[in-house]
């Protein structure tokens, strides 16, 4: 449940991350709104994954996936490059999540 | 008296160490945040719901001022890796939680994944590499 709860903050921290670079400076109404939205839902789903998580552990997921998903969708959607050092972050991020959950710390 | 000093700044000097002060400030709030948003037990605690919604705004606002004058890449690269050090560092201190040696590495490792991804995202760099 507590991974459950991670994801969906993890998708609402990719839209603030999207919706604060449209914001521009928060001078865009409409993205300043979003941006405040989707960071509440964000951080209140960060709060019931850290019922479960430690808070160094379920800070770090919740910002590096963001920070992953954020790429992908800029990628996939914004027409933004996919370089091979964005892939190289996107690998050693993965890298983490994965040595973390094997570790058996999370 | 502060304008006074302000004006007293030389040029140049007000450009660059103001964002940056604005940047440490937003990365410590987001310290500020994760520890209260852990220590609202999933927004049942009022005091803490309360201090983690006040830190968030803080945060926002000084990542916003910091990113006018600093590359947004290195910005939230920065802010990003503040926040998760210290998240880890700090949630030992203030909640019963343990940061072994092993758990310490995966998270320097899920560290280092972030600050290099939001460095790569980032338009100065881009530049930087494009005209050498």
């Amino acid at each position: 449940m507590s991974w459950l709860y991670l994801g969906i903050a993890v998708i609402f921290e990719i839209a603030v991350g999207i919706a604060a670079g449209k914001a521009q400076g928060f001078t865009k109404l409409w993205w300043t709104i979003g941006t405040l939205v989707s960071g509440a839902i964000a951080t209140f789903f960060l709060s019931l994954a850290l019922l479960t998580f430690d808070v160094g552990v379920g800070y770090a997921l919740w910002t590096s996936l963001a920070g992953v998903g954020i790429v992908m969708i800029g990628a996939l959607f914004l027409s933004q490059r996919l370089t091979w050092k964005k892939l190289l972050g996107i690998a050693i991020v993965i890298a983490g999540v994965v040595g973390l959950n094997l570790a058996g710390t999370v | 008296m502060t304008t006074t000093s302000q004006t007293l700044t030389p040029p140049g000097t007000e450009k660059k160490a103001g964002p940056w002060a604005a940047l440490l400030l937003a990365g410590a709030f987001e310290v500020g945040y994760a520890l209260s948003v852990n220590g609202s037990q999933g927004f049942t605690n009022p005091a803490w719901s309360i201090v983690a919604i006040v830190f968030f705004l803080f945060t926002l606002f000084f990542l916003s001022v910091a990113l006018k004058r600093i590359d947004v890449g290195i910005g939230y690269a920065v802010w990003a890796g503040l926040g998760a050090i210290g998240a880890a560092l700090l949630g030992p201190v203030f909640f019963d939680e343990t940061l072994t040696p092993l758990k310490g590495f995966w998270l320097a490792v899920i560290v280092t994944g972030v600050v290099w991804l939001k460095l790569a995202d980032s338009p100065k760099l881009e530049r930087a590499r494009a005209t050498n």
